[in-house]
Protein backbone atom coordinates (compact mmCIF):
# COMPACT_ATOMS: atom_id res chain seq x y z
CA UNK A 1 0.00 0.00 0.00
CA UNK A 2 2.26 2.30 0.86
CA UNK A 3 4.60 1.51 -1.73
CA UNK A 4 2.45 2.85 -4.00
CA UNK A 5 1.54 6.29 -2.31
CA UNK A 6 4.80 7.86 -3.82
CA UNK A 7 4.27 7.32 -7.54
CA UNK A 8 0.25 8.49 -6.65
CA UNK A 9 1.57 11.63 -5.29
CA UNK A 10 4.02 12.34 -8.18
CA UNK A 11 1.40 11.84 -10.76
CA UNK A 12 -1.35 13.72 -8.64
CA UNK A 13 -0.58 17.05 -9.95
CA UNK A 14 -0.68 16.37 -13.77
CA UNK A 15 -3.89 14.77 -13.94
CA UNK A 16 -5.15 17.05 -11.64
CA UNK A 17 -4.26 20.31 -13.93
CA UNK A 18 -4.35 17.68 -17.21
CA UNK A 19 -8.60 16.73 -16.31
CA UNK A 20 -9.36 19.82 -15.13
CA UNK A 21 -7.78 22.09 -18.57
CA UNK A 22 -7.62 19.36 -20.95
CA UNK A 23 -9.80 16.39 -20.74
CA UNK A 24 -12.91 17.92 -19.55
CA UNK A 25 -13.15 20.42 -22.44
CA UNK A 26 -12.35 17.47 -24.80
CA UNK A 27 -15.41 15.67 -23.17
CA UNK A 28 -17.68 19.19 -23.66
CA UNK A 29 -16.28 18.97 -27.32
CA UNK A 30 -17.28 15.90 -28.18
CA UNK A 31 -21.00 16.56 -26.67
CA UNK A 32 -20.95 19.92 -28.56
CA UNK A 33 -20.29 17.99 -31.88
CA UNK A 34 -23.84 16.51 -31.02
CA UNK A 35 -25.59 19.43 -30.73
CA UNK A 36 -26.75 22.26 -32.40
CA UNK A 37 -24.49 25.39 -31.46
CA UNK A 38 -24.33 28.34 -33.74
CA UNK A 39 -23.84 32.02 -32.56
CA UNK A 40 -27.22 32.41 -31.75
CA UNK A 41 -27.44 28.92 -29.17
CA UNK A 42 -24.29 30.45 -27.59
CA UNK A 43 -25.45 34.09 -26.41
CA UNK A 44 -28.99 32.38 -25.47
CA UNK A 45 -26.93 29.23 -23.85
CA UNK A 46 -29.41 27.37 -24.80
CA UNK A 47 -28.49 23.69 -25.60
CA UNK A 48 -30.36 21.82 -28.41
CA UNK A 49 -29.11 18.39 -28.95
CA UNK A 50 -28.84 17.72 -32.36
CA UNK A 51 -28.22 14.00 -32.81
CA UNK A 52 -25.98 12.83 -35.44
CA UNK A 53 -27.00 15.90 -37.56
CA UNK A 54 -23.93 17.82 -37.67
CA UNK A 55 -22.04 14.22 -39.14
CA UNK A 56 -24.77 13.59 -41.83
CA UNK A 57 -23.95 17.22 -42.75
CA UNK A 58 -20.23 16.23 -43.11
CA UNK A 59 -20.79 13.24 -45.07
CA UNK A 60 -23.48 14.47 -47.27
CA UNK A 61 -21.08 17.26 -48.54
CA UNK A 62 -20.00 14.28 -50.98
CA UNK A 63 -16.16 14.91 -52.26
CA UNK A 64 -15.41 17.05 -49.61
CA UNK A 65 -14.38 15.17 -46.67
CA UNK A 66 -12.71 12.34 -48.86
CA UNK A 67 -10.64 15.49 -50.74
CA UNK A 68 -9.53 17.01 -47.37
CA UNK A 69 -8.79 13.63 -46.06
CA UNK A 70 -6.55 12.43 -49.05
CA UNK A 71 -5.27 16.08 -49.04
CA UNK A 72 -4.54 16.14 -45.30
CA UNK A 73 -2.42 12.68 -45.84
CA UNK A 74 -0.48 13.99 -48.27
CA UNK A 75 0.18 17.15 -46.89
CA UNK A 76 1.10 15.20 -43.51
CA UNK A 77 3.30 13.11 -45.24
CA UNK A 78 5.16 15.94 -46.81
CA UNK A 79 5.19 17.54 -43.66
CA UNK A 80 6.32 14.89 -40.97
CA UNK A 81 9.01 12.89 -43.59
CA UNK A 82 10.95 16.32 -44.69
CA UNK A 83 10.86 17.34 -40.65
CA UNK A 84 11.69 13.88 -38.94
CA UNK A 85 14.53 13.36 -42.00
CA UNK A 86 16.55 16.96 -41.69
CA UNK A 87 15.93 17.03 -37.99
CA UNK A 88 17.58 14.08 -37.10
CA UNK A 89 19.97 14.23 -40.05
CA UNK A 90 20.67 18.17 -37.91
CA UNK A 91 21.06 16.30 -34.76
CA UNK A 92 23.30 13.48 -35.83
CA UNK A 93 25.66 16.66 -37.46
CA UNK A 94 25.67 18.77 -34.43
CA UNK A 95 27.30 15.64 -32.45
CA UNK A 96 29.88 15.60 -35.18
CA UNK A 97 31.13 19.52 -34.87
CA UNK A 98 32.66 21.86 -32.29
CA UNK A 99 31.87 23.43 -29.32
CA UNK A 100 31.19 26.90 -30.95
CA UNK A 101 29.71 25.63 -33.80
CA UNK A 102 26.97 23.79 -32.27
CA UNK A 103 26.07 26.81 -30.08
CA UNK A 104 25.55 29.45 -33.22
CA UNK A 105 23.70 26.42 -35.87
CA UNK A 106 21.41 26.06 -31.69
CA UNK A 107 20.99 29.56 -31.79
CA UNK A 108 20.75 29.83 -35.51
CA UNK A 109 17.78 27.17 -35.07
CA UNK A 110 16.07 28.81 -31.79
CA UNK A 111 15.93 32.22 -33.90
CA UNK A 112 14.09 30.46 -36.19
CA UNK A 113 11.48 28.65 -33.97
CA UNK A 114 11.06 31.23 -31.71
CA UNK A 115 9.84 32.97 -34.58
CA UNK A 116 6.13 33.86 -34.35
CA UNK A 117 3.99 31.50 -36.59
CA UNK A 118 2.66 35.58 -38.88
CA UNK A 119 6.15 37.08 -39.01
CA UNK A 120 7.39 34.02 -40.56
CA UNK A 121 4.85 33.93 -42.58
CA UNK A 122 5.16 37.37 -43.85
CA UNK A 123 8.71 37.52 -44.38
CA UNK A 124 7.90 33.98 -46.51
CA UNK A 125 5.91 35.46 -48.65
CA UNK A 126 8.27 38.66 -49.09
CA UNK A 127 10.75 36.07 -50.04
CA UNK A 128 8.66 33.93 -52.08
CA UNK A 129 7.40 37.41 -53.89
CA UNK A 130 7.12 36.75 -58.10
CA UNK A 131 8.95 39.95 -59.22
CA UNK A 132 11.19 41.20 -56.32
CA UNK A 133 11.30 38.09 -54.13
CA UNK A 134 14.61 37.39 -52.72
CA UNK A 135 14.51 33.88 -53.50
CA UNK A 136 13.30 33.98 -57.40
CA UNK A 137 16.73 36.87 -57.63
CA UNK A 138 18.80 33.67 -56.31
CA UNK A 139 17.87 31.05 -58.17
CA UNK A 140 18.26 32.94 -61.36
CA UNK A 141 21.42 34.60 -60.81
CA UNK A 142 22.47 30.72 -60.44
CA UNK A 143 21.63 30.33 -64.13
CA UNK A 144 18.09 28.49 -63.01
CA UNK A 145 14.72 30.31 -65.09
CA UNK A 146 12.95 31.45 -61.82
CA UNK A 147 12.56 35.22 -63.21
CA UNK A 148 9.11 35.96 -62.42
CA UNK A 149 7.95 32.72 -61.36
CA UNK A 150 4.57 32.75 -59.17
CA UNK A 151 5.00 30.86 -56.60
CA UNK A 152 1.74 31.09 -55.06
CA UNK A 153 0.65 30.29 -58.84
CA UNK A 154 -0.67 26.50 -58.47
CA UNK A 155 -1.57 24.49 -55.44
CA UNK A 156 1.88 22.65 -56.20
CA UNK A 157 3.99 25.67 -55.42
CA UNK A 158 1.81 27.45 -52.62
CA UNK A 159 2.00 23.82 -50.92
CA UNK A 160 5.28 22.82 -51.55
CA UNK A 161 6.26 26.29 -50.02
CA UNK A 162 3.74 26.07 -47.28
CA UNK A 163 5.41 22.40 -46.38
CA UNK A 164 8.57 24.21 -46.67
CA UNK A 165 8.05 27.14 -43.92
CA UNK A 166 6.16 24.15 -41.31
CA UNK A 167 9.35 22.20 -41.74
CA UNK A 168 11.40 25.07 -41.29
CA UNK A 169 9.75 25.81 -38.19
CA UNK A 170 9.89 22.13 -37.13
CA UNK A 171 13.48 20.95 -37.86
CA UNK A 172 14.74 23.15 -34.62
CA UNK A 173 12.32 21.67 -32.30
CA UNK A 174 13.16 18.31 -33.39
CA UNK A 175 17.10 18.85 -33.75
CA UNK A 176 17.16 19.57 -30.32
CA UNK A 177 15.29 17.05 -28.76
CA UNK A 178 17.13 14.14 -30.90
CA UNK A 179 20.07 15.65 -30.13
CA UNK A 180 19.73 15.68 -26.59
CA UNK A 181 17.96 12.21 -27.07
CA UNK A 182 21.62 11.29 -28.51
CA UNK A 183 23.49 12.43 -25.61
CA UNK A 184 21.87 9.22 -23.73
CA UNK A 185 23.93 6.88 -25.33
CA UNK A 186 27.01 5.47 -23.69
CA UNK A 187 30.07 6.45 -25.83
CA UNK A 188 31.56 3.38 -24.73
CA UNK A 189 29.21 1.76 -27.10
CA UNK A 190 30.43 3.87 -29.85
CA UNK A 191 33.86 3.28 -29.33
CA UNK A 192 32.85 -0.97 -28.90
CA UNK A 193 31.52 -0.57 -32.51
CA UNK A 194 34.43 1.11 -34.22
CA UNK A 195 36.03 -1.56 -32.65
CA UNK A 196 33.80 -4.09 -34.60
CA UNK A 197 34.46 -2.31 -37.64
CA UNK A 198 30.49 -1.43 -38.39
CA UNK A 199 29.72 1.13 -40.66
CA UNK A 200 28.11 4.70 -40.04
CA UNK A 201 24.82 2.72 -40.78
CA UNK A 202 25.31 -0.40 -38.84
CA UNK A 203 26.40 2.21 -35.86
CA UNK A 204 23.23 4.36 -36.16
CA UNK A 205 20.66 1.30 -36.44
CA UNK A 206 22.08 -1.30 -33.86
CA UNK A 207 23.04 1.33 -31.17
CA UNK A 208 22.29 5.12 -31.50
CA UNK A 209 18.56 4.20 -32.77
CA UNK A 210 17.59 1.57 -30.36
CA UNK A 211 18.11 4.00 -27.30
CA UNK A 212 17.03 6.95 -28.93
CA UNK A 213 13.87 5.26 -30.58
CA UNK A 214 10.98 6.07 -28.09
CA UNK A 215 11.86 10.32 -28.37
CA UNK A 216 12.26 9.43 -32.41
CA UNK A 217 8.72 7.93 -32.08
CA UNK A 218 7.24 10.01 -30.29
CA UNK A 219 8.28 13.40 -32.48
CA UNK A 220 7.44 11.46 -35.00
CA UNK A 221 3.64 10.57 -33.97
CA UNK A 222 3.29 14.41 -32.27
CA UNK A 223 4.10 15.66 -35.39
CA UNK A 224 1.96 14.10 -37.70
CA UNK A 225 -0.40 15.24 -35.23
CA UNK A 226 0.68 18.47 -35.20
CA UNK A 227 0.72 18.78 -38.92
CA UNK A 228 -2.64 17.20 -39.32
CA UNK A 229 -3.72 20.27 -37.05
CA UNK A 230 -1.77 22.88 -38.69
CA UNK A 231 -3.81 26.25 -39.27
CA UNK A 232 -1.57 29.25 -38.96
CA UNK A 233 1.02 28.80 -41.88
CA UNK A 234 -1.80 27.83 -44.60
CA UNK A 235 -4.10 30.38 -43.32
CA UNK A 236 -1.13 32.69 -43.53
CA UNK A 237 0.45 31.72 -46.43
CA UNK A 238 -2.75 31.59 -48.66
CA UNK A 239 -3.72 34.69 -47.60
CA UNK A 240 -5.03 36.37 -50.77
CA UNK A 241 -5.38 33.49 -52.73
CA UNK A 242 -8.37 32.38 -51.66
CA UNK A 243 -8.59 29.80 -54.67
CA UNK A 244 -6.28 27.97 -53.01
CA UNK A 245 -8.27 27.42 -50.15
CA UNK A 246 -10.47 25.29 -51.99
CA UNK A 247 -8.52 22.10 -50.91
CA UNK A 248 -7.64 22.69 -47.53
CA UNK A 249 -6.27 19.99 -44.79
CA UNK A 250 -8.76 19.13 -42.03
CA UNK A 251 -7.26 21.51 -39.37
CA UNK A 252 -8.38 24.55 -41.22
CA UNK A 253 -11.40 23.13 -42.36
CA UNK A 254 -12.49 22.34 -38.50
CA UNK A 255 -12.04 26.23 -38.03
CA UNK A 256 -13.59 27.82 -40.91
CA UNK A 257 -16.70 25.55 -40.24
CA UNK A 258 -16.74 27.15 -36.13
CA UNK A 259 -15.66 29.95 -36.80
CA UNK A 260 -16.46 31.70 -39.94
CA UNK A 261 -19.58 30.29 -40.52
CA UNK A 262 -20.25 30.12 -36.66
CA UNK A 263 -21.65 26.24 -36.81
CA UNK A 264 -19.34 25.26 -33.47
CA UNK A 265 -21.24 22.22 -33.45
CA UNK A 266 -20.36 21.35 -36.94
CA UNK A 267 -16.91 22.35 -36.24
CA UNK A 268 -16.74 19.99 -33.20
CA UNK A 269 -18.04 17.17 -35.34
CA UNK A 270 -14.85 17.80 -38.01
CA UNK A 271 -12.55 18.03 -35.07
CA UNK A 272 -13.76 14.47 -33.27
CA UNK A 273 -13.87 13.22 -37.15
CA UNK A 274 -10.11 14.35 -37.35
CA UNK A 275 -9.38 13.05 -33.72
CA UNK A 276 -11.06 9.57 -34.63
CA UNK A 277 -8.79 9.40 -37.86
CA UNK A 278 -5.54 10.29 -35.96
CA UNK A 279 -5.84 7.36 -33.58
CA UNK A 280 -6.39 5.40 -36.63
CA UNK A 281 -3.40 6.53 -38.02
CA UNK A 282 -1.31 6.73 -34.94
CA UNK A 283 -2.82 4.19 -32.99
CA UNK A 284 -0.74 1.42 -33.72
CA UNK A 285 2.45 3.57 -32.52
CA UNK A 286 0.70 5.08 -29.66
CA UNK A 287 0.36 1.12 -28.49
CA UNK A 288 3.96 0.53 -29.19
CA UNK A 289 5.31 3.24 -27.21
CA UNK A 290 2.70 2.39 -23.96
CA UNK A 291 3.58 -1.02 -23.99
CA UNK A 292 7.29 -1.03 -24.02
CA UNK A 293 7.70 1.60 -21.37
CA UNK A 294 5.29 -0.85 -19.02
CA UNK A 295 6.77 -4.18 -20.14
CA UNK A 296 10.08 -2.81 -18.41
CA UNK A 297 8.23 -1.05 -15.53
CA UNK A 298 6.96 -4.77 -14.62
CA UNK A 299 10.12 -6.46 -14.82
CA UNK A 300 11.79 -4.40 -12.36
CA UNK A 301 8.74 -3.43 -10.25
CA UNK B 1 56.83 -0.70 -39.06
CA UNK B 2 56.02 2.41 -41.66
CA UNK B 3 52.39 0.68 -42.57
CA UNK B 4 50.78 1.41 -39.84
CA UNK B 5 51.83 4.84 -39.49
CA UNK B 6 51.09 5.36 -43.25
CA UNK B 7 47.49 4.30 -42.20
CA UNK B 8 47.14 6.03 -39.48
CA UNK B 9 48.25 8.86 -41.27
CA UNK B 10 45.33 8.74 -43.86
CA UNK B 11 42.96 8.11 -41.75
CA UNK B 12 43.84 11.01 -39.78
CA UNK B 13 43.34 13.11 -43.43
CA UNK B 14 40.10 11.50 -44.18
CA UNK B 15 38.77 12.21 -40.36
CA UNK B 16 39.88 16.15 -40.68
CA UNK B 17 38.66 16.26 -44.59
CA UNK B 18 35.23 14.94 -43.36
CA UNK B 19 35.13 17.11 -40.14
CA UNK B 20 35.70 20.13 -42.50
CA UNK B 21 32.93 18.59 -44.99
CA UNK B 22 30.71 18.34 -41.88
CA UNK B 23 31.40 21.38 -40.66
CA UNK B 24 30.30 23.66 -44.51
CA UNK B 25 27.14 21.78 -44.11
CA UNK B 26 26.39 22.95 -40.46
CA UNK B 27 27.13 26.28 -41.48
CA UNK B 28 24.95 26.23 -44.79
CA UNK B 29 22.00 24.63 -42.96
CA UNK B 30 22.42 28.08 -40.42
CA UNK B 31 22.36 30.38 -43.40
CA UNK B 32 19.10 28.74 -44.36
CA UNK B 33 17.28 28.67 -41.34
CA UNK B 34 18.46 31.83 -39.94
CA UNK B 35 17.91 33.84 -43.41
CA UNK B 36 13.78 34.62 -42.53
CA UNK B 37 15.12 35.69 -38.97
CA UNK B 38 17.94 37.62 -40.59
CA UNK B 39 15.53 39.63 -42.98
CA UNK B 40 12.57 40.36 -40.46
CA UNK B 41 15.42 42.00 -38.51
CA UNK B 42 16.75 43.93 -41.41
CA UNK B 43 12.91 45.05 -42.12
CA UNK B 44 12.95 46.32 -38.42
CA UNK B 45 15.93 48.62 -38.90
CA UNK B 46 14.19 49.97 -42.60
CA UNK B 47 11.78 52.84 -42.75
CA UNK B 48 7.99 51.17 -43.47
CA UNK B 49 8.71 53.33 -46.95
CA UNK B 50 11.76 51.13 -48.08
CA UNK B 51 10.38 47.66 -46.73
CA UNK B 52 6.90 48.93 -48.80
CA UNK B 53 9.14 49.29 -52.09
CA UNK B 54 9.51 46.16 -54.59
CA UNK B 55 13.35 46.17 -54.54
CA UNK B 56 14.45 44.05 -51.75
CA UNK B 57 18.01 45.13 -49.86
CA UNK B 58 20.21 43.28 -48.39
CA UNK B 59 21.41 46.07 -45.57
CA UNK B 60 18.91 48.49 -44.62
CA UNK B 61 20.13 51.64 -46.81
CA UNK B 62 17.93 54.18 -44.42
CA UNK B 63 19.08 52.50 -41.60
CA UNK B 64 17.15 53.54 -38.30
CA UNK B 65 15.57 52.90 -34.94
CA UNK B 66 12.27 54.66 -35.42
CA UNK B 67 10.54 51.32 -35.69
CA UNK B 68 11.77 50.61 -32.41
CA UNK B 69 11.00 53.28 -30.56
CA UNK B 70 7.59 53.41 -31.93
CA UNK B 71 6.94 49.88 -31.58
CA UNK B 72 7.75 50.17 -27.48
CA UNK B 73 5.56 53.69 -27.80
CA UNK B 74 2.88 52.13 -29.51
CA UNK B 75 -0.25 52.53 -28.32
CA UNK B 76 -2.90 50.93 -30.49
CA UNK B 77 -4.99 53.86 -30.74
CA UNK B 78 -6.08 53.16 -26.42
CA UNK B 79 -4.12 56.42 -25.08
CA UNK B 80 -1.49 54.67 -23.46
CA UNK B 81 1.34 52.51 -24.37
CA UNK B 82 1.51 48.48 -22.59
CA UNK B 83 4.17 47.31 -24.10
CA UNK B 84 6.03 47.39 -20.49
CA UNK B 85 3.17 46.03 -18.81
CA UNK B 86 2.31 43.01 -21.66
CA UNK B 87 6.61 42.32 -21.42
CA UNK B 88 6.80 42.02 -17.77
CA UNK B 89 3.07 39.88 -17.95
CA UNK B 90 4.58 37.48 -20.62
CA UNK B 91 7.70 36.70 -18.65
CA UNK B 92 5.56 36.21 -15.70
CA UNK B 93 3.35 33.96 -16.86
CA UNK B 94 5.55 31.82 -19.22
CA UNK B 95 8.34 31.33 -16.81
CA UNK B 96 5.62 30.59 -14.13
CA UNK B 97 3.82 28.06 -16.56
CA UNK B 98 7.64 26.55 -18.28
CA UNK B 99 8.47 25.73 -14.10
CA UNK B 100 5.31 24.03 -13.04
CA UNK B 101 5.38 21.92 -16.28
CA UNK B 102 9.08 20.90 -15.40
CA UNK B 103 7.99 20.05 -11.98
CA UNK B 104 4.89 18.04 -12.84
CA UNK B 105 6.25 16.66 -15.61
CA UNK B 106 9.22 15.53 -14.76
CA UNK B 107 7.42 13.52 -11.22
CA UNK B 108 4.90 11.97 -13.47
CA UNK B 109 7.55 10.71 -15.85
CA UNK B 110 9.50 9.60 -12.90
CA UNK B 111 6.05 8.20 -11.70
CA UNK B 112 4.67 6.31 -15.43
CA UNK B 113 7.76 4.89 -15.93
CA UNK B 114 9.35 3.69 -12.60
CA UNK B 115 5.88 1.94 -11.30
CA UNK B 116 3.45 -0.46 -12.05
CA UNK B 117 0.62 1.96 -11.43
CA UNK B 118 -2.89 1.12 -12.93
CA UNK B 119 -4.24 3.68 -15.00
CA UNK B 120 -1.36 5.16 -16.31
CA UNK B 121 -1.32 3.72 -19.53
CA UNK B 122 -4.61 4.60 -20.20
CA UNK B 123 -3.90 8.14 -18.59
CA UNK B 124 -0.22 8.16 -21.44
CA UNK B 125 -3.07 7.92 -24.28
CA UNK B 126 -5.90 10.18 -23.20
CA UNK B 127 -2.96 12.83 -22.82
CA UNK B 128 -1.53 12.29 -26.20
CA UNK B 129 -5.21 12.42 -27.83
CA UNK B 130 -5.44 15.75 -26.52
CA UNK B 131 -2.87 16.93 -28.48
CA UNK B 132 -5.15 15.92 -31.67
CA UNK B 133 -7.66 18.50 -30.77
CA UNK B 134 -7.18 21.83 -32.66
CA UNK B 135 -6.33 24.69 -30.06
CA UNK B 136 -9.22 26.53 -31.21
CA UNK B 137 -11.65 23.77 -31.39
CA UNK B 138 -10.73 23.93 -26.91
CA UNK B 139 -10.57 27.46 -26.37
CA UNK B 140 -14.13 27.98 -26.12
CA UNK B 141 -14.77 25.38 -23.45
CA UNK B 142 -11.75 26.34 -21.71
CA UNK B 143 -12.97 29.87 -21.66
CA UNK B 144 -16.62 29.28 -19.89
CA UNK B 145 -15.15 26.61 -17.87
CA UNK B 146 -12.55 29.07 -16.45
CA UNK B 147 -14.86 32.21 -16.48
CA UNK B 148 -17.10 30.44 -13.49
CA UNK B 149 -14.21 29.94 -11.66
CA UNK B 150 -13.40 33.84 -11.99
CA UNK B 151 -10.49 32.96 -13.51
CA UNK B 152 -10.72 34.56 -17.20
CA UNK B 153 -8.80 37.88 -16.86
CA UNK B 154 -6.51 36.36 -13.69
CA UNK B 155 -2.75 35.73 -14.72
CA UNK B 156 -2.91 32.27 -12.49
CA UNK B 157 -5.75 31.17 -15.03
CA UNK B 158 -3.38 31.85 -18.37
CA UNK B 159 -0.36 30.09 -16.42
CA UNK B 160 -2.61 27.14 -15.74
CA UNK B 161 -3.86 26.77 -19.01
CA UNK B 162 -0.25 27.24 -20.56
CA UNK B 163 1.40 24.59 -17.93
CA UNK B 164 -1.41 21.94 -19.11
CA UNK B 165 -1.23 22.76 -22.98
CA UNK B 166 2.32 21.42 -22.56
CA UNK B 167 2.29 19.20 -20.30
CA UNK B 168 1.36 16.10 -22.06
CA UNK B 169 4.41 17.03 -24.30
CA UNK B 170 6.77 17.46 -21.33
CA UNK B 171 5.60 13.89 -19.75
CA UNK B 172 6.03 11.88 -23.10
CA UNK B 173 9.18 13.42 -23.64
CA UNK B 174 10.72 13.07 -20.19
CA UNK B 175 9.59 9.24 -20.13
CA UNK B 176 11.57 9.14 -22.83
CA UNK B 177 14.98 10.45 -21.63
CA UNK B 178 13.77 7.92 -18.31
CA UNK B 179 13.52 4.91 -19.78
CA UNK B 180 16.96 5.62 -21.43
CA UNK B 181 18.20 5.74 -17.78
CA UNK B 182 19.29 2.47 -16.53
CA UNK B 183 17.42 1.66 -13.51
CA UNK B 184 20.42 0.36 -11.37
CA UNK B 185 21.92 3.20 -11.34
CA UNK B 186 19.02 4.32 -9.20
CA UNK B 187 18.88 1.07 -7.36
CA UNK B 188 22.72 1.33 -6.82
CA UNK B 189 21.85 4.86 -4.79
CA UNK B 190 19.25 2.73 -2.99
CA UNK B 191 21.60 0.18 -1.91
CA UNK B 192 23.78 2.78 -0.57
CA UNK B 193 21.04 4.70 1.32
CA UNK B 194 19.41 6.75 -0.95
CA UNK B 195 15.73 7.43 -0.95
CA UNK B 196 13.74 6.65 -3.76
CA UNK B 197 12.98 10.37 -4.25
CA UNK B 198 16.42 11.04 -3.12
CA UNK B 199 17.30 8.67 -6.28
CA UNK B 200 15.30 10.30 -8.27
CA UNK B 201 16.50 13.64 -7.51
CA UNK B 202 20.18 13.36 -7.03
CA UNK B 203 20.80 10.13 -9.87
CA UNK B 204 17.43 10.56 -12.34
CA UNK B 205 17.65 13.79 -12.76
CA UNK B 206 20.91 14.93 -13.83
CA UNK B 207 20.70 12.12 -16.04
CA UNK B 208 17.77 12.90 -17.95
CA UNK B 209 18.63 17.30 -17.91
CA UNK B 210 18.97 17.54 -21.30
CA UNK B 211 15.96 16.13 -21.99
CA UNK B 212 14.60 18.53 -19.09
CA UNK B 213 16.20 21.76 -20.58
CA UNK B 214 14.98 20.97 -24.25
CA UNK B 215 11.27 20.09 -22.67
CA UNK B 216 11.62 23.75 -21.26
CA UNK B 217 12.60 25.34 -24.12
CA UNK B 218 9.67 23.99 -25.78
CA UNK B 219 7.35 24.97 -23.16
CA UNK B 220 8.80 28.16 -23.16
CA UNK B 221 8.53 28.79 -26.67
CA UNK B 222 4.94 27.57 -26.52
CA UNK B 223 3.46 29.56 -24.72
CA UNK B 224 5.94 32.84 -25.27
CA UNK B 225 4.49 32.91 -28.80
CA UNK B 226 1.00 31.94 -27.88
CA UNK B 227 -1.81 34.22 -28.97
CA UNK B 228 -4.96 32.39 -28.86
CA UNK B 229 -5.30 31.90 -24.97
CA UNK B 230 -3.97 34.97 -23.84
CA UNK B 231 -6.55 36.84 -26.34
CA UNK B 232 -9.40 34.85 -25.11
CA UNK B 233 -8.69 34.47 -21.46
CA UNK B 234 -7.27 38.16 -20.77
CA UNK B 235 -9.54 41.20 -21.40
CA UNK B 236 -7.96 44.32 -20.18
CA UNK B 237 -5.11 45.72 -22.62
CA UNK B 238 -1.92 46.10 -19.68
CA UNK B 239 -3.00 42.37 -18.82
CA UNK B 240 -1.75 41.08 -22.07
CA UNK B 241 1.01 39.41 -23.46
CA UNK B 242 3.26 40.16 -26.13
CA UNK B 243 1.65 37.97 -28.95
CA UNK B 244 -1.70 39.89 -28.59
CA UNK B 245 0.76 43.47 -28.33
CA UNK B 246 1.89 42.36 -31.24
CA UNK B 247 -1.37 41.79 -33.09
CA UNK B 248 -2.14 45.25 -32.55
CA UNK B 249 0.39 46.48 -35.27
CA UNK B 250 -2.24 44.95 -37.72
CA UNK B 251 -5.26 47.51 -38.37
CA UNK B 252 -7.67 47.02 -40.27
CA UNK B 253 -6.12 50.13 -42.56
CA UNK B 254 -3.36 48.17 -43.07
CA UNK B 255 -0.22 46.58 -41.41
CA UNK B 256 2.64 48.59 -39.76
CA UNK B 257 5.27 46.08 -41.00
CA UNK B 258 8.05 47.92 -39.26
CA UNK B 259 6.51 47.66 -36.20
CA UNK B 260 5.80 44.39 -36.56
CA UNK B 261 9.33 43.47 -37.64
CA UNK B 262 10.38 45.32 -34.87
CA UNK B 263 8.44 43.93 -32.29
CA UNK B 264 9.06 40.34 -33.20
CA UNK B 265 13.14 41.36 -32.66
CA UNK B 266 12.24 42.37 -29.37
CA UNK B 267 9.51 39.51 -29.03
CA UNK B 268 12.79 36.75 -30.03
CA UNK B 269 15.75 38.45 -27.16
CA UNK B 270 14.15 36.72 -24.18
CA UNK B 271 13.88 33.57 -25.65
CA UNK B 272 17.06 32.90 -26.75
CA UNK B 273 18.67 34.80 -23.63
CA UNK B 274 16.56 31.75 -21.57
CA UNK B 275 17.96 29.17 -24.07
CA UNK B 276 21.62 30.43 -23.37
CA UNK B 277 21.46 30.48 -19.34
CA UNK B 278 20.34 26.81 -20.04
CA UNK B 279 22.19 25.40 -22.88
CA UNK B 280 25.23 24.35 -21.02
CA UNK B 281 23.07 21.49 -19.21
CA UNK B 282 22.10 20.30 -23.02
CA UNK B 283 24.94 18.14 -22.65
CA UNK B 284 25.04 15.76 -19.65
CA UNK B 285 28.47 14.43 -20.06
CA UNK B 286 27.39 12.48 -17.16
CA UNK B 287 26.41 9.92 -19.03
CA UNK B 288 29.52 9.02 -20.65
CA UNK B 289 30.76 5.79 -18.66
CA UNK B 290 28.24 5.65 -16.42
CA UNK B 291 26.82 2.60 -17.11
CA UNK B 292 29.93 0.51 -18.09
CA UNK B 293 28.80 -3.37 -18.18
Amino acid sequence: MRRQLLPLLFLLPSVGLISFLTLYPLGKLIATSFQNLGAFQLVQHKVVWDGLENYRTIFASGGGLGTSILQTALFVLACVGLTMAVGTGVALLLGRIGKVLRTVVTVCMLFAWAMPTSAAATVWTWLFQQEYGVVNDTLTSLGLNFSNHNWFGSEIGAYSIIVANIAWGAVPFVALMMYSALTLVPRDLYEAAAVDGASATITFRKVTMPIVRPIFVLMTVLSIIWDANVFNQVWYLTQGNAQLLNVVPLGVWQYIEAFSSTQYGLGAAVAVIMILLLVAVTGYYIRLMVRTGQVKAEAKA
Amino acid sequence: MTAPVHMAGTRTARYRYMTWFWRAVAIAFAAITVFPVYWMVQSAFEPNSDIASLAPNFFPVHFTFHNFVDAVHHTAGVGTAYFLDDARNSLLVVASATAITLVFGFLAAAAVSRFRLRGASAFLVLILVVQMVPGTALIIPVFLMLDNLHLTDNYFGLILVYAASTLPFTIWALRGFVRGVPIELEEAAMVDGATRFGAFRRILLPLVLPGVVSAGVFAFITSWNDFLAADVLMQQNNHQTLPVWLYSFTTNTGTDYGGLMAGCTIMALPVVIFFLLVQRRLVSGLTAGAVKG
